[in-house]
């Protein structure tokens, strides 16, 4: 089931939610909206659920229009943060919810709610669970009855608000990974509402950055990063160096990309803004003629796991930069706090006359 | 100090509470067992307790029915007036009942503002059995409201939401997620509006008109044996009310004691699962 959002425009009072926002998602991707708080994804996916309502524009699934239709006509499975799980009822009980509050002409048999159920409880991994109740629940395993609460009524599309929200880093992990393997076999058209860039770029088919109201980038992860397609998205998906002032070309490729102080005798390019992520920064010891690295002095050098984060001064411009590099050629500079190095980013991107956001 | 303080509070406690109640059994039972029971073969006596019961019955329901409604659609939803309408529910707490009683007076009394068109249309309210119901309804409709509000507030909306997104029709998402989430708290706003309905002498007293055998209510009863110098007669029907009194504290604790249990069950649950 595809989903098609067209020109919503979403007001909270005098906050503007979502601006005029269009998103097409295909029959059976798994889709992330990934953005800050208060960027308007919840908003998003509430109103793609029918449990919130767009001033203006339309909703359609598989091109039908279902702008008026409310949540319970809309057969979507919505997956809330704090699951929402009902807290009187078992595990079997909650997944048998939806099953049971069908009119009887299309309600489903006992014996067949109860084959639904098991066979969902299998899904999950928690068949020996079934006689509890949420509050005897892990969280992880509190969140995976909610899916399976979800699913039990075969909706048209899945939809998740911050999933993995109220989870400590571990289960979040693994549950994601998990969620991922689910939609490989169950192919059901998903969205999910993130602000963990990680997480949407691992699970995701497509992610779609949003910002104030607005969708900045709908893309593959990788496109997202490698490619973002704003400031802000370059922003949001992870630290990342700011260089402002004069660059002399982007092209980091042929060895021309020059960098010089804002202000510097430059021509067009003064406005410029230039992002470069902290692993995309090299180190040296000496200039060797190089234009384009900028000289810096060691403030800090942070070792955790294999990549070692050395925290850097320009000298020209007093603005801190990072480097992210590996263990080994952190040991072969033998860097100490105070000393003077060369930084020379190795790719670049430039958004012309624009500042982050 | 500790023991002084509970000595106290024990102090206080009996003197003004179960010594009181004492007197009231001991007067009711100081011509016998026999006398006492007889107490309660008087007609009047009778159709006072009839009178309460069948006031209490309409008065409960209809508060129960008002209250769930009320605090349900305080709670979930936002609109325009809740201040107003939360502020409207506690105007029988805030309000004297003897107040609450003359304004029914002076709404459907002979002299009121609808009372010439009641005549005429031969309905008689004030002093009479409606009006008692009337009065009993409004002293004790803030009871479960009140109780549920909290509640209901407290839990949010998601579990109503998701219950919609799975097919569930309004009516359903009330009846099988709302309302259980609720019942205890519903339960305890039904006993204390039912202890409070029985027992409610202010408002009722202004509007009955004290018509023995007719409009008379159990307290309004009470009031008027003692006037009559008939001491143990009244103490005789005022230990019925004492023991609903006792009663109410009975159910009371025993749903107290229940929610606490499912509470504290639920939570070593999740305690064991965690470690």
């Amino acid at each position: 089931m595809s989903i098609s959002v067209r020109n919503i425009t979403k007001k909270f009072g005098r906050f503007t939610a979502l601006k005029n926002v269009d998103l097409e998602i295909p029959d059976g991707q798994l889709v992330a909206l990934l953005g800050p708080s208060g960027c308007g994804k919840t908003t998003l996916l509430r109103i793609i659920a029918g449990l919130e309502f767009a001033d203006s524009g339309t909703i359609e699934f598989d091109g039908q229009d279902i702008t008026d239709q409310v949540a319970r006509e809309r057969r979507v499975g919505f997956v809330f943060q704090h699951y929402a799980l009902f807290r009187h009822l078992t595990v079997f009980e909650n997944i048998a919810f939806g099953l049971r509050v069908r009119p009887r002409s299309a309600r489903p048999s006992k014996d067949e709610i109860r084959a639904k159920v098991h066979e969902l409880l299998r899904l999950i991994q928690l068949e020996n669970q079934s006689g509890r109740y949420p509050s005897q629940l892990s969280g992880g395993q509190r969140q995976r009855v909610a899916l399976a609460r979800a699913l039990a009524v075969q909706p048209k599309v899945l939809l998740l608000d911050e999933p993995f929200g109220a989870l400590d880093a571990k289960v979040r992990m693994e549950l994601r990974r998990w969620l991922r393997k689910l939609h490989d076999e169950v192919h059901i058209t998903s969205v999910f509402v993130t602000h963990d860039q990680e997480e949407a770029l691992e699970v995701s088919d497509r992610v779609a950055v949003m910002n104030q109201g607005r969708i900045e980038q709908f893309d593959s992860p990788d496109e997202v990063y490698d490619h973002p397609a704003s400031p802000f998205v370059v922003d949001f998906l992870g630290s990342v160096n700011i260089f402002h002032g004069r660059i002399e070309s982007a092209d980091a490729d042929s060895g021309t990309l020059e960098i010089g102080a804002p202000g510097h005798a430059g021509g067009a390019a003064d406005s410029s803004v230039g992002y470069v992520r902290p692993h995309e920064m090299q180190l040296k010891r000496e200039r060797n003629g190089d234009k384009s690295a900028v000289e810096a002095t060691v403030t800090g050098i942070y070792k955790a796991g294999p990549v070692a984060r050395v925290e850097l001064r320009r000298q020209d411009t007093g603005e801190s930069i990072f480097a992210e590099i590996p263990r080994a050629v952190l040991q072969e500079l033998a860097l100490k706090p105070g000393e003077t190095v060369f930084a020379k980013p190795l790719a670049i991107r430039r958004f012309e006359g624009s500042q982050p956001s | 100090m500790r023991w002084l303080l509970t000595a106290a509070a024990l102090l206080f406690l009996g003197l003004f509470l179960f010594v009181p109640l004492g007197v009231v059994f001991f007067t009711a039972l100081q011509k016998g067992v026999v006398f006492y029971l007889q107490t309660f073969r008087d007609p009047d006596t009778i159709a006072a307790i009839r009178l309460t019961l069948l006031a209490a019955g309409i008065a409960v329901p209809l508060n129960m029915v008002f209250g769930v409604a009320a605090a349900w659609v305080i709670g979930k939803f936002e609109f325009w007036g809740k201040g107003i309408l939360i502020t409207l529910i506690d105007l029988p707490f805030s309000v004297s009942p003897v107040v609450s009683g003359l304004i029914y007076v002076l709404l459907f009394g002979l002299q009121g503002l609808l009372g010439p068109w009641l005549i005429a249309h031969g309905i008689r309210i004030i002093f009479a059995v409606p009006g008692i119901v009337l009065a009993t309804i409004f002293v004790t409709f803030p009871f479960v409201a009140r109780e549920l509000l909290p509640m209901i507030q407290a839990q949010g909306n998601d579990e109503e939401e998701a219950a919609l997104t799975l097919g569930a029709s309004g009516w359903q998402t009330f009846c099988k997620v709302t309302l259980p989430n609720v019942k205890w708290a519903l339960l305890y706003g039904v006993i204390l509006c039912n202890a409070r309905a029985m027992g409610e002498f202010g408002a009722v007293s202004v509007v009955s008109g004290h018509i023995r055998g007719l409009t008379d209510t159990v307290p309004l009863h009470i009031e008027i044996l003692y006037n009559d110098y008939q001491f143990v007669a009244a103490f005789a029907v005022a230990s019925l009310l004492a023991l609903l009194a006792l009663m109410t504290l009975v159910v009371k604790s025993i749903v107290e004691w229940k929610s606490g249990q499912q509470l504290k069950q639920q939570a070593l649950g999740g305690e064991e699962e965690n470690s």
